[in-house]
């Protein structure tokens, strides 16, 4: 139907100049689907949700280093959290120590709402149906929500890492860092290493956030598929820490969540960023055809 | 409908692609070498001369004990120490080697964030614990700087089981492997006494370099190896050389020391280790050799710690403490007896005496 | 397209959708002529919006096809649904983004949507329907009424050919009510096809050329509606003291007589409206005939009296 024909088919809005005609919808080239990602971040990032998510994760490593200045004798060596006893030599410790204390529980929390929220959260708040309708395409919502879960990950940690960096060099001194081997680097490569740790922790997300999207998929309501996202991955640390279960560990999803140590020696090893990169992939392409299946041919009765 | 079915052939079909994908990585590889007899291989393995190396070695045991779950608990210090020493042999274990020559080498042993470090140069020794951020410094006498080839790998395990092949031994070749990314002869010897708990030793031999990658030793009866010492990668490149030169950390608490020769890991023979440790006896031959030491040399806190109590199974005789390659008989009378052997040879052992 | 060759916007065949046990929508054949402002009637639950979700491409029917806009459903929704502006089971949107930035995401979801003149559509649909004041403020703060209008907005980013609207005027106060009829006959001035469901039926009375009467799930009645105010019996009653003559005279016309009222002087007749014959012929036979007729009156059928009689009166929801 090309809108030049006469006649009652004629579409509306033409009284106005609005934009190109439809009905030539297949003729005109369509977007990737870029400016869709785009105002998912902006939907993610306007929420007041996501920023209290933000500073809640930016108040870990703000309490850790406050509580460490705050001690006179300063914390021993292996006690407590690993590199605690490190950072009143040098305030680049405070991001490291600070992922490390959020891993197991607050990145996975934060996490769990944004990626658990993607579809049910439309869904619960009904846009999800007028979204489809535009439409978006559901494979191309479901990429973009991904995406837009998996750069939440990412700024998740880099929140962490630098409220961490600021507070150190605002409490503490500027110093060589120590690796787990023993061995000193300068500050230059303390970053990189630093940045290294951040995309691991954040790949390390990436197969939690498809386990979170297809969880998603299943309901209408955000705050179940939030709950059901942060039980597994809570769950999967459990079960890891199982010995009965030990040959169950290396499918877990946060079988390598500890593992950016390997970042930290020298010389840099790459093996568990390699496992983990692998593992995580094999969740996403999982948990990302479940969420195919389950997207693509649902009722959308929100 | 057809349409949402096919939709959900992706879900069906990524598991398939996964499974697959470890079924294939898992399976043993299909290589094939030039046919060498034993003798070749052994050859092989005399005649190599790789000097220098980095690379990953992984230690898997299932000695079939029970395994304790990593977190400190109690603070018994018996119990420490034997739970410490008992994560040490069962439970996997990584370390990364790098060794540039006889005189400079590195080992780390990797946890999750943690390390323990290694390094000689030459006559210089550090060791570092990144935990208790401790840094010990050595420096060892002129003759046994001399040494060569640090123990802990995988060559020279091997060249000690070589070293036994005996008339008590068969030495046959399984077929080829691939170890590490490179592939292998393997190496197989089997006691030809029923008198041992040990199957066979399996030696991975680099068909080019003849070094050994891995060794494991396989339990009678068992399939999977009760204790296998592997690479997991190796590269026969020279490691870069500020690897070897250490500088503690600053905030490290350093520690000197200077160390008998004899107690020197890699320096321990035979010898050494009689003039060690109590008076023992021995028993049997070869693969069937059985340890005794006398009554006392348990020490009295270690029967009696509750961890002990809970290993350990009453039989004729005294307690046994049983693993799939080692069995210790504690007798009533407080004499110890150890061996690659099953109990009954134990028995026999303490009932001779 | 094929809209031209049938002339129809929507089409459905023996559509059905089933919730477990229950048929919400039961084989229902619905023609939706293109051009025409297209009442979707039905008491609350008997299955319009669920007709809406599958002609949307929402939810997949059970059973049964669908063409929209001379396509085959759901094959070409994609092709479609660009085509369509919707508004299903009242509007929704981001609470905590403001009425402009609810419209952009919108309009950004829209493959073919321009971005350049995002802006510009997005503030012209504010404009239509009134929400220009209020397009800056967060939807949390909006009222029903606001958010409908912004939902109407909504479908009218770019220009569409067929506007399906369940429900649209819902919890409007009557001022929004009547301009929203005002809008919906603007689309329909357009040339769009629009698709509007409602529960109320003087509001279909008062903006629709045609309609269909859903009831439990299935279409009971559909047409333009004159031909629905004609199906259905028309009634007569003549005042007079010759009631036997006059029922007699009537009966010939094709009336049925109701049972004679004791010493009334009524006599009250009805009639399938299609056969009805002119009512001044009636009374000029009756005159003919010698009854004295005192009083006559007709009852014009209301679309009402059809609507209760298909659907059932009284306030329950049916299922
Ligand atoms: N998601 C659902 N699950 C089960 N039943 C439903 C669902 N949605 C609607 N129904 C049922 O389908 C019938 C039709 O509902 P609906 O189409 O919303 O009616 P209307 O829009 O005409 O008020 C109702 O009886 C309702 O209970
Ligand atoms: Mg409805």
């Amino acid at each position: 139907m090309s809108s030049a024909e006469p006649g009652p088919a004629r579409a509306i809005g033409e009284r106005a100049p609005l934009g190109s005609p439809s009905g030539e919808g297949e003729s005109r080239h369509p977007s990737l689907g870029i400016s869709l990602l785009v105002s998912e971040l902006s939907v993610i990032y306007r929420r007041p949700r996501t920023w209290a998510l933000l500073a809640a994760l930016a108040a870990v490593p703000i309490l850790i280093a406050v509580a460490v200045r705050l001690t006179d004798d300063g914390p021993q060596p292996g006690r407590g959290p690993p590199f605690l006893d490190s950072i009143t030599n040098n305030g680049l410790f405070v991001g490291f120590t600070a992922l490390v204390v959020c891993i197991p529980l607050f990145l996975p929390l934060t996490v769990g709402v944004v990626a658990g929220d993607t579809i049910a959260g439309e869904a619960g708040h009904g846009t999800l149906r007028y979204l489809l309708i535009v439409p978006a395409g559901r494979v191309r919502l479901l990429l973009v929500k991904y995406v837009g879960a998996a750069i939440f990950c990412l700024s998740a940690t880099l929140t962490i890492v630098l409220a961490g960096t600021v507070i150190g060099f605002a409490l503490f001194p500027l110093g060589d860092v120590t690796l787990l081997s023993g061995d000193t680097i300068g500050p230059g490569e303390s970053t990189l290493r630093l940045l290294l740790v951040a995309g691991y922790v954040t790949v390390s997300l990436l197969g939690l956030s498809a386990v979170g999207l297809f969880i998603s998929t299943l309901t209408d309501v955000p705050v179940g598929a939030m709950a059901a996202t942060i039980v597994i991955a809570v769950a999967s640390q459990v079960v890891g820490a199982l010995p009965q279960l030990a040959w169950l560990h290396p499918w877990l999803l946060s079988n390598h969540w500890l593992g950016f140590g390997d970042l930290l020696r020298q010389p840099i090893s790459w093996d568990s960023f390699g496992a983990n990169a692998l593992l995580q992939l094999g969740y996403i392409a999982l948990f990302g055809a479940l969420a195919y299946g389950r997207f693509t041919t649902k009722d959308v009765l929100s | 409908m057809v349409r949402s079915s096919l939709r959900w052939m992706p879900a069906v079909l990524v598991p398939l692609v996964i499974g697959t994908g470890v079924v294939v990585a898992g399976a043993s590889p299909v290589v094939t070498l030039e046919e060498k007899t034993p003798e070749q291989v052994l050859a092989l393995v005399a005649a190599s001369d790789v000097r220098s190396f980095s690379g990953t070695i992984q230690q898997t045991s299932r000695l079939g004990l029970p395994e304790f779950p990593s977190t400190d608990s109690g603070s018994d210090s018996t119990t420490d120490s034997v739970a410490s020493a008992l994560e040490l042999i069962t439970g996997a274990h990584e370390a990364r080697v790098f060794v540039d020559g006889p005189q400079r080498a590195r080992v780390q042993i990797t946890e999750n964030l943690a390390e323990r470090d290694v390094i000689r140069s030459g006559s210089e020794v550090w060791t570092y614990d990144s935990e208790a951020k401790e840094a010990t410094h050595l420096t060892l006498p002129d003759k046994t700087a001399a040494h060569d080839s640090p123990a802990w790998t995988p060559g020279e395990i091997a060249a000690r089981a070589l070293a036994a092949v005996t008339p008590s031994t068969e030495v046959s070749l399984d077929p080829a492997s691939r170890v590490a990314g490179r592939s292998t002869y393997e190496l197989v010897l089997t006691p030809r006494t029923e008198d041992t708990l040990v199957g066979s030793v399996t030696i991975a031999v680099d068909s080019e370099s003849g070094m050994p990658l891995a060794a494991s030793v396989h339990a009678r009866g068992e399939s999977a190896p009760a204790f296998r010492v592997a690479f997991t990668a190796i590269d026969l490149a020279a490691p870069a050389a500020r690897l070897f030169a250490f500088t503690p950390p600053a905030e490290a608490t350093v520690k000197e020391e200077s160390v008998p020769d004899a107690a020197l890991p890699g320096t321990l023979d035979a010898r050494d280790l009689r003039s060690a440790v109590p008076p023992f006896g021995v028993s049997g031959s070869d693969w069937s050799t059985v340890v005794e030491l006398p009554s006392g040399s348990a020490p009295p806190e270690l029967l009696a710690s509750p961890l002990f109590a809970s290993l350990a199974t009453p039989v004729d005789g005294g307690k046994l403490l049983g693993s799939a390659l080692l069995n210790v008989l504690v007798t009533d009378d407080g004499r110890v007896f150890a061996g690659a052997v099953p109990l009954n040879v134990l028995q026999d052992a303490a009932a001779n005496r | 397209m094929t809209v031209a060759g049938t002339g129809l916007a929507i089409e459905t065949r023996g559509l059905s959708k089933r919730f477990g046990h229950q048929d919400a929508v039961d084989d229902v054949d619905l023609t939706v002529p293109a051009g025409t402002v297209f009442g979707f009637l039905g008491p609350n639950g008997s299955g319009k919006t669920t007709t809406i979700r599958m002609l949307l491409g929402l939810a997949s029917a059970t059973r049964g096809e669908a063409t929209v806009l001379g396509q085959e459903l759901p094959g070409a929704l994609s092709s479609v649904l660009p085509r369509i502006g919707a508004l299903v089971e009242g509007p929704a949107f981001y609470p905590f983004l403001s009425g402009t930035a609810n419209l952009m995401r919108l309009d950004s979801a829209d493959r073919y949507a321009s971005g350049s003149t995002r802006r510009s559509r997005v503030d012209a649909a504010l404009d239509r329907v009134g929400l220009t004041h209020a397009a800056g403020k967060r939807v949390k703060a909006y009222s029903l009424g606001m958010k409908q209008r912004l939902g109407l907005a909504s479908a009218l980013l770019s220009p569409r050919e067929l506007l399906v609207l369940d429900e649209p005027t819902n919890g409007l106060d009557p001022q929004g009510t009547r301009e929203v009829r005002n809008l919906i006959r603007s689309f329909a001035d357009d040339g769009a096809t629009v698709f509007v469901s409602s529960h109320l039926l003087s509001e279909v009375e008062q903006m629709c050329t045609h309609a269909a009467i859903m009831s439990a799930g299935r279409l009971v009645a559909q047409g333009g509606l004159d031909e629905l105010r004609r199906v259905g019996d028309a009634h007569v009653t003549v005042v007079t003291p010759d009631a036997e003559r006059a029922r007699r005279r009537l009966a010939a016309f094709g009336f049925v007589t109701d049972e004679p009222a004791e010493g009334s002087g009524r006599v009250r007749a009805t009639v399938a409206v299609e056969a009805a014959a002119a009512p001044e012929s009636i009374v000029a036979a009756l005159v003919a005939d010698g009854v004295r007729v005192r009083g006559f009156t007709v009852e014009q059928v209301t679309l009402e009296e059809r609507f209760v009689a298909l659907t059932g009166e009284g306030f329950d929801v049916v299922r």
